[in-house]
């Protein structure tokens, strides 16, 4: 497993639209990936019901854990776009 | 199977309407759209259960199995931050279905340039499960579509 801390750009935060992209592009994953806001308890980021109920706002630090730093780049991404 | 209604009176039309990609080739979820009528109203929750997330301008509500459906008032109304909508119950809430949760105008948001359709999605959901999805005319509080 690999894991990375993200500060999120985006300026909505993990809401609707780049929710559902960093969803889409955790479930066509093999393995677990998981997100956590900051410190707190990791939710799955196949589920976009757990990542929009971690409410994370622009500016706020997430932690993804996954098994490539190719899937982690693309996260990130996601995460600072928009 | 678990009825989902609808948060507003206006016209179903489908996700395919909706003027932002990501719900309209269905990433965030199965579901519809409906353009709502202008004047201020109140929008309602789809199913009974718990108010997961509420945003001004969108909401979660978590019913029985856990299945979640996001309601969006308008599309990227989040950068109005708040203003025009009124909040009707805190987050965290227990509501019944059809329970009124949000207070907004859809002329408001037309008149700042953003489209008003309102997306109803069920969160996490196979797009096999949804069926009986209403089209054309449709008054809140009547069945959207079901989820199986």
């Amino acid at each position: 497993m690999a894991e990375r801390r993200v500060k999120v750009e985006s300026e909505v935060g993990l809401h609707a639209r780049p929710a559902a992209l960093f969803v889409g592009a955790a479930a066509k994953a093999g393995g677990d990936v998981t997100v956590a806001k900051g410190d707190g308890s990791p939710v799955s980021a196949k589920s976009i019901l757990a990542v929009m109920s971690l409410d994370v706002r622009h500016g706020d630090e997430i932690v993804i854990n996954a098994e490539s730093e190719e899937l982690l780049d693309e996260l990130a991404a996601i995460a600072n776009a928009g | 199977m678990l009825s989902v209604l609808s948060p507003v009176s206006g016209t179903a039309v489908g996700l395919s309407e909706v003027p932002d990609p990501v719900f309209a080739q269905g990433m965030v979820g199965p579901g519809t759209a409906i353009l709502p009528r202008n004047g201020r109203q109140e929008a309602v929750a789809p199913i009974a259960g718990r108010v997961a997330k509420l945003h001004a301008h969108a909401f979660v509500v978590v019913g029985e199995g856990g299945r979640g459906v996001l309601v969006h008032l308008g599309i990227d109304t989040v950068k109005l931050n708040g203003e025009g909508f009124e909040r009707l119950v805190d987050e965290g809430a227990d509501v019944e279905a059809g329970q009124p949760l949000i207070r907004w105008d859809p002329a408001e948001v037309a008149a700042k340039g953003m489209a008003t359709v309102v997306p109803v999605v069920a969160l996490d959901a196979g797009h096999d499960v949804i069926s009986r999805a209403v089209a054309g005319e449709v008054e809140k509080g009547s069945q959207l579509f079901q989820w199986a």
